[in-house]
């Protein structure tokens, strides 16, 4: 915690220490500190000053909606990350004529399942069962493993069906 | 429905098709011993903590 972030979040009336020294030095009461660590811990987790403000002051109903809403915000993000990494593969398939690889492909993956003793109907099911319990969750997997757009789509839908 | 999936899920998921304890211990191992990155990636995106993922990686070599 740096020093101007004390003095912002003073100036911006979201944390205010109630004492000073005779040399004009901030004093910060345990109220205030107890404050103070509710404020990291909601920025460690990427809530605006804003937000954090709100929380600080708001009942529990209201705290849920925020959080809520930040979760949303976070898993949008994680897919247009997703996306990102996902054009990133294809350009770098593309720059080493196809020799780059995600640390586990589909077929990596496939062998695995096999290994362990799923045969293709059970992998059937899994799928299906992934689609039902968590599409975004089961697209996410699906693009991880380096698995083209459309591709995933296809296996998405097939799925739904496969119930 | 649902957005992510846990370790519980997962297992769900697994024990569904009919997978064994047996077969998922054999399934750790061989995810560990071939891509441990990958394993370590998939039990990170479960979101499992990072001590019990050590203990899952360090019980499946």
């Amino acid at each position: 915690m740096s020093r101007s972030t004390l003095l912002y979040y003073d100036r911006i009336g979201l944390l205010c220490a109630s004492e000073r020294t005779s040399a004009g030095y901030r004093v910060y009461t345990q109220n205030e500190f107890n404050r103070l660590e509710r404020i990291c811990i909601f920025r460690n987790a990427g809530l605006s000053l804003e937000n954090v403000r709100e929380l600080l002051s708001s009942g529990a109903a209201p705290s849920v909606k925020i959080l809520e809403n930040r979760l949303q915000d976070l898993e949008e993000q994680i897919l247009f990350l997703r996306g990102q990494q996902h054009a990133i593969i294809a350009m770098l398939k593309k720059m080493t004529n196809g020799s780059f690889k995600p640390i586990v492909d589909k077929k990596m993956w496939v062998k695995m399942m096999e290994a362990a003793g799923m045969d293709e109907s059970s992998m059937a099911k899994w799928h299906a069962e992934f689609e039902r319990r968590a599409p975004k969750a089961h697209k996410e997997f699906l693009m991880s493993l380096g698995i083209p757009k459309d591709e995933a789509r296809k296996i998405q839908e097939w799925s739904k069906e496969n119930r | 429905m649902q957005d992510h999936v846990n370790k519980e899920n997962w297992v769900a998921m697994f024990r569904e098709v009919g997978l064994s304890d047996e077969a998922m211990k054999k399934w750790h191992h061989l995810f560990e011993t071939r891509h441990p990155e990958g394993h370590e990636g998939f039990l990170k995106w479960l979101g499992i903590p990072s001590d019990e993922i050590n203990k899952i990686r360090a019980n499946s070599r």
